[in-house]
């Protein structure tokens, strides 16, 4: 048996109204009950078509030719009735593709499958079958389902009404969790470790985020070292980088590190060369990724007693200045730890930074490079070459392919030599082959204008003669 | 759509950030205070209305059209932009 989803008593009593007044049927009084319009609505509407809209009445003869009328109307479902999986599927039926069916878009995927029923149904009734379009449903579901019904039928309507107060909804969440993130929104292309060294940056100085060695030592107001942020402290080079900035307002402690070599001074940029330097040493020998827990592996015990004892000496030393007028931050405890092991680390060796450092995220960052002679220290070190621009890698390309100068001006010689030569033999009458030809030359001319001179001596006679 | 507006190409040009509804090509005063009204106060809430009709253009200048009360010329430059910015930027 066809189920008949659709029937006026689903109808919502808008759609009833407007269905009578296209069928040009007088209203009933307006405060009639619904009834009263469904029933206006098969007598007049459904009659006039009765395959568009069929009857519901409920006896049976009537149904039994409905069915016989239209076999095959059963897949004529109320899109609004449907769940979103059947409206879905529904609209893979008609060959359309749907996308989330949530509550802005519902009432988009409802009214388009309308349509494409429509569509089809015209198809039928220009074809052999007449297409029902609101088919009556059976007995048992119009008794006493009425108002479901109907509040099923205006669904859709009720959607789009909820669409509004939802997608409100919807976009406040969106747009608290955007101002939420509003802070961090511009950096969200930023691999995650920089939003980490900002993040603890907020949380100095009291940074419980290093271990409690760089706690103790960053005692006796040095709590300023925990600014310089984590990311400096990992090491990771592009933690380094974005540590730069924030670092660098610090920079006006001085601080000694004791080791085995003589104190040192230290500046934020320096240290970050520190720790890039000792990643590519790291790098260079074991080529090891800059992780904190293999460079201790790296540097062994040896570390260990080398911090605990810079620790220890640098407590008392925190204020001494080094021979360098300059004021420098001091390292964390993570740069004085690798800067420790026994390499004799030389600034020069700062310049050997390698361009590319692998980093946890992957990603691969250049380091800002300090300013020359900044803050007033003295220049030490060259840089290394900077890289060519475009233009001058082109003029290069172009200078290989160009001969070589000193062949250049070989070649110059070779030929004024030989225009001179040339010279020579002709000023010169004795030997010249240049000479012979240009008599050759001026000999052919010689007996051009010979003959021309015969012809006029054998014109003028002629002349003469007349006169 | 033969030729681009100035506020197409500026929409298209860039990242939406924060850009208000009526930053859209085709969205003017009115249109913007209708869809504000619904919710749909921001560019990029359209554009994800956009996206969840999966850049279905026809089916987005119908809705546009539904919810604003749009022209299809509106809507479709509406449609238009939001398409272009999400080849750029998506």
């Amino acid at each position: 048996m066809p189920v008949f989803v659709e029937d006026p008593a689903h109808f919502s009593k808008s759609r009833l109204k407007s269905d009578l007044i296209a069928h040009n049927v007088a209203l009933p009084p307006s405060k009639s009950k619904k009834e009263a319009y469904v029933e206006l609505h098969m007598k007049h509407v459904d009659q006039k078509h009765a395959a568009d809209f069929s009857s519901d009445e409920e006896d049976q003869v009537q149904e039994v030719a409905e069915e016989e009328e239209d076999p095959d109307d059963t897949e004529m479902p109320d899109p609004s009735g449907l769940t979103d999986d059947d409206l879905r599927a529904a609209l893979l039926v008609h060959g359309v593709k749907a996308g989330p069916i949530v509550a802005s878009t519902r009432a988009l995927y409802e009214q388009k499958l309308r349509k494409l029923l429509q569509s089809d149904g015209h198809d039928k009734m220009n074809g052999t079958e007449k297409a029902v379009l609101y088919s009556d449903s059976e007995e048992e579901e119009e008794n006493g389902e009425e108002d479901d019904e109907e509040s099923g039928s205006e669904g859709a309507k009720q959607e789009t009404v909820e669409q509004s107060g939802q997608t409100q909804k919807e976009s406040r969440q969106v747009e608290l969790l955007f101002q939420k993130g509003g802070y961090v929104y511009p950096q969200c292309f930023l691999p995650s470790s920089r939003l980490r060294a900002r993040a603890s940056r907020h949380r100095e100085p009291s940074t419980k985020w290093n271990s409690g060695n760089v706690l103790k030592s960053s005692e006796q107001g040095r709590s300023r070292c925990s600014q310089i942020p984590a990311g400096i402290s990992r090491a990771s080079s592009v933690d380094q980088r974005s540590g730069l900035g924030s670092g660098v307002p610090s920079a006006s402690q001085s601080v000694m590190c004791n080791d085995s070599f003589p104190s040192r001074k230290f500046s934020i940029t320096e240290m970050v060369e520190e720790g890039s330097l000792t990643c590519f040493l790291m790098e260079s020998q074991t080529s090891l990724s800059p992780n904190v827990d293999t460079e201790r592996e790296f540097n062994g015990s040896n570390v260990q007693e080398h911090w605990s004892r810079s620790n220890r000496l640098d407590m008392p030393a925190v204020d001494k200045k080094n021979h360098s007028v300059y004021y420098t931050p001091e390292a964390s405890t993570y740069e004085r730890k690798t800067k420790l092991p026994p390499e004799p680390v030389k600034d020069i060796y700062k310049d050997l930074i390698p361009d590319t450092k692998t980093t946890p995220t992957g990603i691969h960052a250049t380091r800002r490079r300090p300013i020359k002679g900044a803050a007033g220290r003295p220049i030490q070190y060259a840089y290394p070459d900077t890289p060519a621009s475009p233009t001058t890698l082109e003029r290069r390309e172009v200078e290989r392919r160009l001969v070589p100068i000193h062949i250049q001006i070989l070649v110059f010689f070779i030929v004024a030599s030989l225009l001179y030569f040339i010279y020579a033999c002709i000023e010169d009458n004795s030997f010249n082959p240049f000479v012979a030809l240009l008599d050759i030359l001026s000999q052919e001319s010689d007996i051009k204008e010979g003959l021309l001179l015969q012809a006029e001596t054998q014109d003028r006679p002629a002349l003469f003669g007349q006169e | 759509m033969s030729t681009t507006s100035q506020k197409h190409r500026d929409f298209v040009g860039e990242p939406m950030g924060d850009k208000s509804v009526t930053a859209l090509s085709g969205i003017g005063e009115i249109l913007g205070k209708k869809l504000e009204q619904q919710g749909f106060d921001k560019a990029f809430v359209v554009l994800g209305q956009f996206l969840l009709l999966r850049k279905d253009s026809d089916m987005f200048i119908e809705w546009l059209k539904d919810a604003s009360g749009a022209n299809s010329r509106q809507a479709g430059s509406c449609a238009q932009c939001l398409k272009e910015w999400c080849d750029a930027f998506l």
